[in-house]
Protein backbone atom coordinates (compact mmCIF):
# COMPACT_ATOMS: atom_id res chain seq x y z
CA UNK A 1 0.00 0.00 0.00
CA UNK A 2 2.28 2.52 1.03
CA UNK A 3 5.29 1.31 0.12
CA UNK A 4 4.60 1.52 -2.72
CA UNK A 5 5.27 5.57 -2.77
CA UNK A 6 5.72 7.05 -6.08
CA UNK A 7 8.89 8.32 -6.01
CA UNK A 8 9.01 12.10 -5.66
CA UNK A 9 11.64 14.88 -6.35
CA UNK A 10 10.62 17.93 -4.94
CA UNK A 11 11.76 21.55 -6.23
CA UNK A 12 11.22 24.99 -6.92
CA UNK A 13 11.62 27.39 -10.14
CA UNK A 14 11.76 30.95 -9.38
CA UNK A 15 11.39 33.33 -12.15
CA UNK A 16 13.25 36.39 -11.35
CA UNK A 17 12.23 37.99 -14.56
CA UNK A 18 8.07 37.95 -12.48
CA UNK A 19 9.29 38.80 -8.85
CA UNK A 20 8.29 42.46 -7.92
CA UNK A 21 9.46 42.08 -4.55
CA UNK A 22 6.35 42.11 -2.95
CA UNK A 23 6.87 40.21 0.02
CA UNK A 24 3.81 38.16 0.42
CA UNK A 25 5.89 35.08 0.54
CA UNK A 26 7.51 36.05 3.30
CA UNK A 27 4.40 37.26 4.98
CA UNK A 28 2.49 33.83 4.34
CA UNK A 29 5.61 31.51 5.26
CA UNK A 30 5.62 33.56 8.71
CA UNK A 31 1.87 32.80 9.43
CA UNK A 32 2.12 29.35 7.51
CA UNK A 33 5.13 28.00 9.64
CA UNK A 34 4.57 29.69 13.43
CA UNK A 35 7.80 31.58 12.98
CA UNK A 36 8.36 34.08 16.15
CA UNK A 37 7.63 37.37 15.19
CA UNK A 38 10.60 39.62 14.15
CA UNK A 39 11.41 42.56 15.90
CA UNK A 40 13.74 45.53 15.67
CA UNK A 41 15.97 44.30 18.03
CA UNK A 42 16.27 40.63 16.37
CA UNK A 43 17.16 41.97 12.85
CA UNK A 44 20.03 44.89 14.84
CA UNK A 45 21.35 41.06 16.42
CA UNK A 46 21.06 39.43 12.91
CA UNK A 47 18.92 37.05 14.88
CA UNK A 48 15.88 36.97 12.72
CA UNK A 49 14.02 34.61 11.56
CA UNK A 50 12.99 34.48 7.72
CA UNK A 51 12.72 31.12 6.85
CA UNK A 52 12.22 32.80 3.17
CA UNK A 53 13.27 36.78 2.30
CA UNK A 54 13.60 38.82 -0.49
CA UNK A 55 16.84 40.39 -0.83
CA UNK A 56 17.03 43.62 -2.93
CA UNK A 57 20.01 45.18 -5.17
CA UNK A 58 20.12 48.29 -6.33
CA UNK A 59 21.67 48.70 -10.07
CA UNK A 60 23.33 51.52 -12.28
CA UNK A 61 23.69 55.19 -10.68
CA UNK A 62 20.96 57.95 -10.23
CA UNK A 63 18.74 58.59 -12.50
CA UNK A 64 19.50 55.09 -14.15
CA UNK A 65 18.42 53.41 -11.10
CA UNK A 66 16.84 49.37 -10.91
CA UNK A 67 16.05 47.59 -8.32
CA UNK A 68 16.41 43.49 -8.53
CA UNK A 69 14.78 41.33 -6.00
CA UNK A 70 16.09 37.76 -5.39
CA UNK A 71 14.16 35.46 -3.31
CA UNK A 72 16.22 32.94 -0.89
CA UNK A 73 15.06 30.09 0.69
CA UNK A 74 16.52 27.13 1.48
CA UNK A 75 17.85 25.55 -1.75
CA UNK A 76 17.30 21.79 -0.29
CA UNK A 77 20.92 20.57 -1.94
CA UNK A 78 21.66 17.54 -3.03
CA UNK A 79 24.76 17.82 -1.62
CA UNK A 80 23.43 19.64 1.55
CA UNK A 81 26.84 21.14 3.67
CA UNK A 82 24.37 21.13 5.97
CA UNK A 83 23.92 17.32 6.51
CA UNK A 84 27.47 15.36 7.21
CA UNK A 85 28.23 18.24 9.62
CA UNK A 86 24.92 17.50 12.54
CA UNK A 87 26.23 15.42 15.12
CA UNK A 88 22.68 14.22 16.01
CA UNK A 89 21.88 13.14 12.38
CA UNK A 90 18.90 16.14 12.83
CA UNK A 91 19.00 16.89 9.22
CA UNK A 92 19.24 14.59 6.77
CA UNK A 93 17.59 14.02 2.84
CA UNK A 94 14.54 12.10 2.73
CA UNK A 95 13.48 9.88 -0.36
CA UNK A 96 11.28 13.30 -1.69
CA UNK A 97 14.40 14.81 -2.46
CA UNK A 98 13.62 17.56 1.15
CA UNK A 99 16.21 18.20 3.38
CA UNK A 100 14.68 17.76 6.29
CA UNK A 101 15.34 19.12 9.74
CA UNK A 102 13.76 17.24 12.65
CA UNK A 103 13.16 19.16 15.52
CA UNK A 104 13.15 16.98 18.45
CA UNK A 105 16.88 15.93 17.79
CA UNK A 106 18.15 18.93 16.96
CA UNK A 107 20.41 20.23 20.47
CA UNK A 108 21.54 23.37 19.07
CA UNK A 109 25.36 23.11 18.02
CA UNK A 110 24.58 25.46 14.92
CA UNK A 111 27.50 23.33 13.00
CA UNK A 112 24.54 23.32 10.20
CA UNK A 113 23.89 27.15 9.82
CA UNK A 114 28.09 27.99 9.67
CA UNK A 115 28.30 25.60 6.93
CA UNK A 116 25.30 26.53 4.91
CA UNK A 117 26.43 28.82 2.32
CA UNK A 118 23.16 30.07 1.71
CA UNK A 119 22.77 31.34 4.93
CA UNK A 120 19.37 29.87 5.35
CA UNK A 121 19.17 28.24 8.94
CA UNK A 122 18.31 30.38 11.90
CA UNK A 123 18.62 29.39 15.55
CA UNK A 124 15.92 29.69 18.21
CA UNK A 125 18.21 32.18 20.63
CA UNK A 126 14.83 32.51 22.42
CA UNK A 127 11.87 30.93 23.21
CA UNK A 128 9.21 32.47 20.62
CA UNK A 129 6.68 34.42 21.99
CA UNK A 130 3.41 35.81 20.43
CA UNK A 131 0.86 37.86 21.57
CA UNK A 132 -2.15 36.73 23.67
CA UNK A 133 -4.22 37.58 20.69
CA UNK A 134 -2.50 35.81 17.80
CA UNK A 135 -1.71 32.73 19.91
CA UNK A 136 -5.23 31.23 18.09
CA UNK A 137 -3.49 31.78 14.64
CA UNK A 138 -0.92 29.32 15.29
CA UNK A 139 -0.88 26.28 12.83
CA UNK A 140 -1.13 23.27 14.52
CA UNK A 141 0.26 21.26 11.75
CA UNK A 142 3.58 22.75 12.44
CA UNK A 143 5.56 22.34 15.90
CA UNK A 144 6.62 25.65 17.91
CA UNK A 145 9.90 25.44 17.90
CA UNK A 146 11.73 25.94 21.46
CA UNK A 147 14.49 27.86 22.40
CA UNK A 148 18.01 26.16 21.28
CA UNK A 149 16.87 24.30 18.29
CA UNK A 150 17.83 25.00 14.98
CA UNK A 151 15.05 25.47 12.08
CA UNK A 152 14.44 26.34 8.56
CA UNK A 153 12.06 26.33 5.05
CA UNK A 154 10.51 22.80 4.95
CA UNK A 155 9.38 22.98 1.78
CA UNK A 156 5.57 23.04 3.47
CA UNK A 157 6.14 19.17 4.17
CA UNK A 158 2.77 19.60 6.70
CA UNK A 159 0.89 20.55 3.24
CA UNK A 160 2.40 17.77 1.92
CA UNK A 161 0.85 15.27 4.19
CA UNK A 162 -2.13 17.26 4.24
CA UNK A 163 -2.51 16.91 0.90
CA UNK A 164 -2.04 13.08 0.66
CA UNK A 165 -4.44 12.86 3.47
CA UNK A 166 -6.67 14.82 1.33
CA UNK A 167 -6.54 12.83 -1.89
CA UNK A 168 -5.66 9.10 -0.67
CA UNK A 169 -8.21 9.31 2.06
CA UNK A 170 -11.36 11.51 1.83
CA UNK A 171 -10.54 11.59 -2.18
CA UNK A 172 -10.77 15.17 -2.31
CA UNK A 173 -8.21 17.46 -4.42
CA UNK A 174 -6.62 20.01 -1.86
CA UNK A 175 -6.91 23.15 -4.23
CA UNK A 176 -10.09 22.75 -6.29
CA UNK A 177 -11.82 20.74 -3.10
CA UNK A 178 -13.77 18.26 -6.39
CA UNK A 179 -14.30 14.88 -5.72
CA UNK A 180 -11.28 12.38 -7.13
CA UNK A 181 -13.05 9.13 -8.47
CA UNK A 182 -12.70 6.18 -6.20
CA UNK A 183 -10.30 4.11 -8.66
CA UNK A 184 -7.76 6.75 -8.44
CA UNK A 185 -7.91 7.01 -4.45
CA UNK A 186 -5.31 4.31 -3.06
CA UNK A 187 -1.69 4.74 -2.31
CA UNK A 188 -0.56 3.15 -5.12
CA UNK A 189 -2.16 5.09 -7.44
CA UNK A 190 -2.04 8.42 -5.99
CA UNK A 191 -0.87 11.35 -7.62
CA UNK A 192 0.66 13.76 -5.97
CA UNK A 193 1.73 16.57 -7.50
CA UNK A 194 2.23 19.93 -7.26
CA UNK A 195 -1.35 20.79 -7.67
CA UNK A 196 -2.04 18.87 -4.66
CA UNK A 197 0.80 19.82 -2.82
CA UNK A 198 1.94 23.66 -2.88
CA UNK A 199 4.03 25.55 -0.22
CA UNK A 200 2.23 28.70 0.99
CA UNK A 201 4.91 31.12 -0.48
CA UNK A 202 4.13 29.54 -3.84
CA UNK A 203 0.19 29.93 -3.22
CA UNK A 204 1.12 33.51 -2.20
CA UNK A 205 2.99 34.73 -4.82
CA UNK A 206 0.58 37.06 -6.88
CA UNK A 207 2.61 36.59 -10.29
CA UNK A 208 3.68 33.05 -9.84
CA UNK A 209 7.31 33.95 -9.93
CA UNK A 210 7.52 30.67 -7.60
CA UNK A 211 6.58 27.74 -9.07
CA UNK A 212 6.60 23.96 -7.23
CA UNK A 213 7.23 21.36 -9.21
CA UNK A 214 7.83 17.26 -8.87
CA UNK A 215 11.05 16.98 -10.94
CA UNK A 216 10.35 13.12 -11.67
CA UNK A 217 6.55 14.36 -13.13
CA UNK A 218 7.61 14.19 -17.05
CA UNK A 219 4.17 16.42 -17.51
CA UNK A 220 5.10 18.95 -15.08
CA UNK A 221 5.22 22.85 -16.24
CA UNK A 222 8.26 23.70 -15.43
CA UNK A 223 10.29 20.28 -16.38
CA UNK A 224 12.27 21.99 -18.85
CA UNK A 225 14.12 24.09 -16.64
CA UNK A 226 14.98 21.33 -14.38
CA UNK A 227 16.11 19.50 -17.52
CA UNK A 228 18.26 22.42 -18.66
CA UNK A 229 19.58 22.86 -14.72
CA UNK A 230 20.39 19.42 -14.36
CA UNK A 231 22.25 19.54 -17.93
CA UNK A 232 24.02 22.11 -16.80
CA UNK A 233 25.69 20.31 -13.90
CA UNK A 234 26.13 17.00 -15.91
CA UNK A 235 28.04 19.54 -18.46
CA UNK A 236 30.31 20.71 -16.01
CA UNK A 237 31.50 17.35 -14.21
CA UNK A 238 32.29 16.63 -17.83
CA UNK A 239 34.57 19.25 -17.47
CA UNK A 240 32.89 21.24 -20.41
CA UNK A 241 31.52 24.90 -20.86
CA UNK A 242 28.37 26.49 -20.33
CA UNK A 243 27.42 29.59 -22.13
CA UNK A 244 25.91 32.02 -19.86
CA UNK A 245 24.95 34.36 -21.97
CA UNK A 246 22.55 31.58 -23.75
CA UNK A 247 20.38 30.68 -21.12
CA UNK A 248 18.18 31.68 -18.24
CA UNK A 249 18.90 28.98 -15.71
CA UNK A 250 21.44 29.10 -12.76
CA UNK A 251 21.47 27.80 -9.50
CA UNK A 252 22.88 29.80 -6.56
CA UNK A 253 26.61 29.23 -6.08
CA UNK A 254 26.66 26.75 -8.51
CA UNK A 255 30.32 26.63 -8.19
CA UNK A 256 30.02 25.25 -4.61
CA UNK A 257 28.75 21.62 -5.67
CA UNK A 258 25.75 21.80 -3.79
CA UNK A 259 23.44 20.48 -6.22
CA UNK A 260 20.61 22.73 -5.51
CA UNK A 261 16.97 21.45 -5.66
CA UNK A 262 16.22 25.39 -6.17
CA UNK A 263 16.38 26.96 -9.71
CA UNK A 264 16.67 30.29 -10.70
CA UNK A 265 15.72 32.03 -13.94
CA UNK A 266 17.63 35.35 -14.63
CA UNK A 267 15.65 38.65 -14.98
CA UNK A 268 15.54 39.53 -18.92
CA UNK A 269 16.81 42.89 -19.29
CA UNK A 270 15.00 44.67 -22.43
CA UNK A 271 16.44 47.91 -22.16
CA UNK A 272 20.15 47.17 -19.57
CA UNK A 273 21.29 49.86 -17.21
CA UNK A 274 24.43 51.61 -18.93
CA UNK A 275 26.98 50.81 -17.40
CA UNK A 276 28.96 54.01 -16.24
CA UNK B 1 37.81 4.89 62.34
CA UNK B 2 38.31 8.19 61.39
CA UNK B 3 39.72 8.11 57.52
CA UNK B 4 42.83 9.28 57.04
CA UNK B 5 43.67 13.13 55.71
CA UNK B 6 44.62 11.44 52.70
CA UNK B 7 41.79 9.47 52.27
CA UNK B 8 39.30 12.52 52.09
CA UNK B 9 39.38 14.12 49.40
CA UNK B 10 39.58 10.76 47.58
CA UNK B 11 36.63 10.07 49.55
CA UNK B 12 34.90 13.55 48.21
CA UNK B 13 35.31 13.02 44.85
CA UNK B 14 33.96 9.54 45.38
CA UNK B 15 30.68 10.84 46.63
CA UNK B 16 29.87 13.51 44.23
CA UNK B 17 30.58 11.24 41.16
CA UNK B 18 27.88 8.80 43.16
CA UNK B 19 26.17 11.31 43.81
CA UNK B 20 25.70 12.56 39.98
CA UNK B 21 25.38 9.57 38.11
CA UNK B 22 22.69 8.25 40.44
CA UNK B 23 20.96 11.78 39.88
CA UNK B 24 20.99 10.68 36.37
CA UNK B 25 20.20 7.62 36.23
CA UNK B 26 17.03 8.60 38.27
CA UNK B 27 16.44 11.00 35.71
CA UNK B 28 16.69 8.85 33.39
CA UNK B 29 14.36 5.95 34.87
CA UNK B 30 11.41 8.55 35.82
CA UNK B 31 11.59 9.46 32.04
CA UNK B 32 11.08 5.77 30.88
CA UNK B 33 8.17 5.15 32.83
CA UNK B 34 6.29 8.06 33.08
CA UNK B 35 3.38 8.75 30.89
CA UNK B 36 3.24 12.37 30.19
CA UNK B 37 1.57 15.10 31.58
CA UNK B 38 0.86 12.78 35.15
CA UNK B 39 4.65 11.92 35.47
CA UNK B 40 4.31 8.19 36.85
CA UNK B 41 0.85 8.77 38.54
CA UNK B 42 -2.23 7.83 36.50
CA UNK B 43 -4.71 10.27 35.07
CA UNK B 44 -6.39 12.09 37.59
CA UNK B 45 -10.44 11.35 38.27
CA UNK B 46 -12.53 12.62 35.59
CA UNK B 47 -15.68 14.84 36.17
CA UNK B 48 -18.06 12.27 35.22
CA UNK B 49 -17.49 8.77 36.27
CA UNK B 50 -17.94 7.57 32.88
CA UNK B 51 -17.92 3.63 32.34
CA UNK B 52 -17.09 2.35 29.41
CA UNK B 53 -17.84 -1.03 30.53
CA UNK B 54 -21.56 -0.36 30.67
CA UNK B 55 -21.46 1.97 27.03
CA UNK B 56 -19.65 -0.77 25.27
CA UNK B 57 -19.47 -4.06 26.86
CA UNK B 58 -23.23 -4.45 27.61
CA UNK B 59 -25.00 -2.20 25.32
CA UNK B 60 -22.82 -2.68 22.38
CA UNK B 61 -22.65 1.24 21.26
CA UNK B 62 -19.72 1.32 18.79
CA UNK B 63 -16.77 3.22 19.41
CA UNK B 64 -16.88 5.93 16.58
CA UNK B 65 -20.80 6.64 17.69
CA UNK B 66 -19.35 9.04 20.32
CA UNK B 67 -15.95 9.41 19.03
CA UNK B 68 -17.35 10.59 16.08
CA UNK B 69 -14.45 12.63 14.62
CA UNK B 70 -12.03 9.02 14.77
CA UNK B 71 -12.88 8.01 11.49
CA UNK B 72 -12.49 11.45 9.79
CA UNK B 73 -9.87 13.59 11.02
CA UNK B 74 -6.87 13.40 13.17
CA UNK B 75 -8.49 13.55 16.47
CA UNK B 76 -10.45 11.25 17.36
CA UNK B 77 -12.61 13.95 19.69
CA UNK B 78 -14.90 13.63 22.60
CA UNK B 79 -18.41 13.81 22.16
CA UNK B 80 -20.65 16.97 22.60
CA UNK B 81 -22.76 17.13 25.37
CA UNK B 82 -26.06 16.53 22.99
CA UNK B 83 -24.41 13.18 22.06
CA UNK B 84 -25.09 11.60 25.60
CA UNK B 85 -28.51 13.12 26.06
CA UNK B 86 -29.30 11.65 22.90
CA UNK B 87 -29.74 8.62 24.94
CA UNK B 88 -29.80 10.12 28.66
CA UNK B 89 -32.74 12.54 28.13
CA UNK B 90 -34.49 8.95 28.25
CA UNK B 91 -32.07 6.56 30.55
CA UNK B 92 -32.33 8.01 33.81
CA UNK B 93 -29.66 4.53 35.06
CA UNK B 94 -29.82 1.33 37.32
CA UNK B 95 -27.98 2.48 39.95
CA UNK B 96 -28.25 5.25 42.73
CA UNK B 97 -24.83 6.16 41.81
CA UNK B 98 -25.41 6.31 38.03
CA UNK B 99 -28.18 8.84 38.60
CA UNK B 100 -26.13 10.68 39.83
CA UNK B 101 -23.80 10.71 37.64
CA UNK B 102 -25.76 11.27 34.50
CA UNK B 103 -27.67 14.07 36.47
CA UNK B 104 -24.26 15.47 36.24
CA UNK B 105 -24.10 15.52 32.37
CA UNK B 106 -28.34 16.62 32.68
CA UNK B 107 -27.16 19.89 34.26
CA UNK B 108 -24.11 20.60 31.96
CA UNK B 109 -26.35 20.91 29.27
CA UNK B 110 -28.88 22.90 30.74
CA UNK B 111 -26.64 25.24 32.15
CA UNK B 112 -24.50 25.28 28.47
CA UNK B 113 -21.39 24.23 30.63
CA UNK B 114 -18.91 21.75 28.49
CA UNK B 115 -17.46 19.14 30.77
CA UNK B 116 -13.66 19.54 31.54
CA UNK B 117 -12.62 15.42 30.81
CA UNK B 118 -9.40 14.86 31.63
CA UNK B 119 -6.92 14.21 28.60
CA UNK B 120 -5.69 10.41 29.49
CA UNK B 121 -3.68 9.49 25.99
CA UNK B 122 -2.07 12.58 25.17
CA UNK B 123 0.96 12.69 22.07
CA UNK B 124 3.84 15.46 22.53
CA UNK B 125 3.12 18.54 20.33
CA UNK B 126 5.93 17.47 17.39
CA UNK B 127 4.04 14.14 16.80
CA UNK B 128 1.17 14.12 13.73
CA UNK B 129 -1.18 11.13 14.21
CA UNK B 130 -4.45 11.17 11.91
CA UNK B 131 -6.88 8.42 13.57
CA UNK B 132 -8.38 8.17 10.86
CA UNK B 133 -5.51 6.63 8.36
CA UNK B 134 -4.83 4.35 10.84
CA UNK B 135 -8.73 3.15 10.96
CA UNK B 136 -8.72 3.45 7.32
CA UNK B 137 -5.55 0.60 6.68
CA UNK B 138 -6.71 -1.55 8.97
CA UNK B 139 -10.07 -1.79 7.92
CA UNK B 140 -9.06 -1.72 4.24
CA UNK B 141 -10.33 -5.61 2.92
CA UNK B 142 -8.04 -4.88 -0.29
CA UNK B 143 -5.55 -5.41 2.19
CA UNK B 144 -5.06 -9.46 2.42
CA UNK B 145 -2.16 -9.73 5.82
CA UNK B 146 -1.82 -6.99 8.01
CA UNK B 147 0.74 -6.93 10.96
CA UNK B 148 -0.22 -5.61 14.63
CA UNK B 149 2.01 -3.81 16.88
CA UNK B 150 3.51 -7.22 18.07
CA UNK B 151 4.22 -8.50 14.40
CA UNK B 152 1.23 -10.97 14.40
CA UNK B 153 -0.48 -11.55 11.46
CA UNK B 154 -4.10 -9.99 11.14
CA UNK B 155 -5.75 -11.68 8.47
CA UNK B 156 -9.35 -10.95 8.93
CA UNK B 157 -9.91 -7.50 8.76
CA UNK B 158 -10.75 -5.74 12.02
CA UNK B 159 -13.74 -3.51 12.76
CA UNK B 160 -13.09 -0.20 13.73
CA UNK B 161 -13.72 -1.14 17.34
CA UNK B 162 -11.30 -4.22 17.18
CA UNK B 163 -8.69 -1.84 15.34
CA UNK B 164 -9.21 0.37 18.36
CA UNK B 165 -8.32 -2.30 20.92
CA UNK B 166 -4.55 -2.74 18.51
CA UNK B 167 -3.43 0.13 20.31
CA UNK B 168 -5.78 1.30 23.35
CA UNK B 169 -5.93 -1.90 24.86
CA UNK B 170 -9.68 -3.26 25.37
CA UNK B 171 -11.60 -0.07 26.17
CA UNK B 172 -14.35 -2.15 26.58
CA UNK B 173 -13.89 -3.73 29.93
CA UNK B 174 -12.87 -0.80 31.71
CA UNK B 175 -14.69 1.59 34.26
CA UNK B 176 -11.72 3.85 34.33
CA UNK B 177 -9.62 4.47 31.33
CA UNK B 178 -5.65 4.96 32.16
CA UNK B 179 -3.01 5.98 29.94
CA UNK B 180 -0.27 2.56 29.30
CA UNK B 181 -2.89 -0.23 29.92
CA UNK B 182 -2.76 -0.59 26.19
CA UNK B 183 0.47 0.36 24.27
CA UNK B 184 2.88 2.58 26.24
CA UNK B 185 2.83 5.16 22.58
CA UNK B 186 6.48 6.05 23.05
CA UNK B 187 8.07 6.22 19.57
CA UNK B 188 9.24 2.68 19.87
CA UNK B 189 5.89 1.69 19.26
CA UNK B 190 4.86 3.43 16.46
CA UNK B 191 7.92 2.34 14.59
CA UNK B 192 7.11 -1.45 15.69
CA UNK B 193 3.53 -1.76 13.87
CA UNK B 194 5.40 0.34 10.97
CA UNK B 195 8.13 -1.55 10.42
CA UNK B 196 6.09 -4.27 10.25
CA UNK B 197 3.25 -3.32 7.83
CA UNK B 198 6.03 -1.83 5.70
CA UNK B 199 4.80 1.67 6.16
CA UNK B 200 7.61 4.67 5.75
CA UNK B 201 9.17 5.40 8.80
CA UNK B 202 10.76 8.98 7.17
CA UNK B 203 10.91 11.47 10.14
CA UNK B 204 8.82 13.50 8.31
CA UNK B 205 5.98 11.21 8.26
CA UNK B 206 5.38 11.32 11.73
CA UNK B 207 6.64 14.87 12.69
CA UNK B 208 5.44 17.49 11.83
Amino acid sequence: MVTQRIDHKWGMVVDLDRCTGCQACVVACQAENNIPINTKEYFQQRRAYEWIRIERYWEGEFPNVKAKFIPILCQHCENAPCEPVCPVFATYHNDEGLNVQVYNRCVGTRYCSVNCPYTVRFFNYWEPQWPDRLRNQLNPDVTVRSRGIMEKCSFCVQRLRRGEVNVERRGLDTLTGQSIPVAERKLNHRQMKEGNYLPSCVQACPTSALQFADQHDETGPVKSYFDEANGHIETREAGGHVNEEETRVYRLFEEVGTKPNLIYLKKVEPFPVEKA
Amino acid sequence: MMPSGKMLPVMLAGGIVTVILGFVLVVLLISWFSNPPFGLGNAPAQPVAFPHTVHVAQNNIQCEFCHRNVTKGEAATVPALETCLFCHKDIDGSTETAKVEIEKVRTAFDTNEPINWERVHRLPDHVRFIHEAHLRYFTDEDILVKYGINGEEITQTPDVAQTCTICHGDVANKTEVQPKTGQSLKMGTCLDCHRANSVPTDCTVCHK
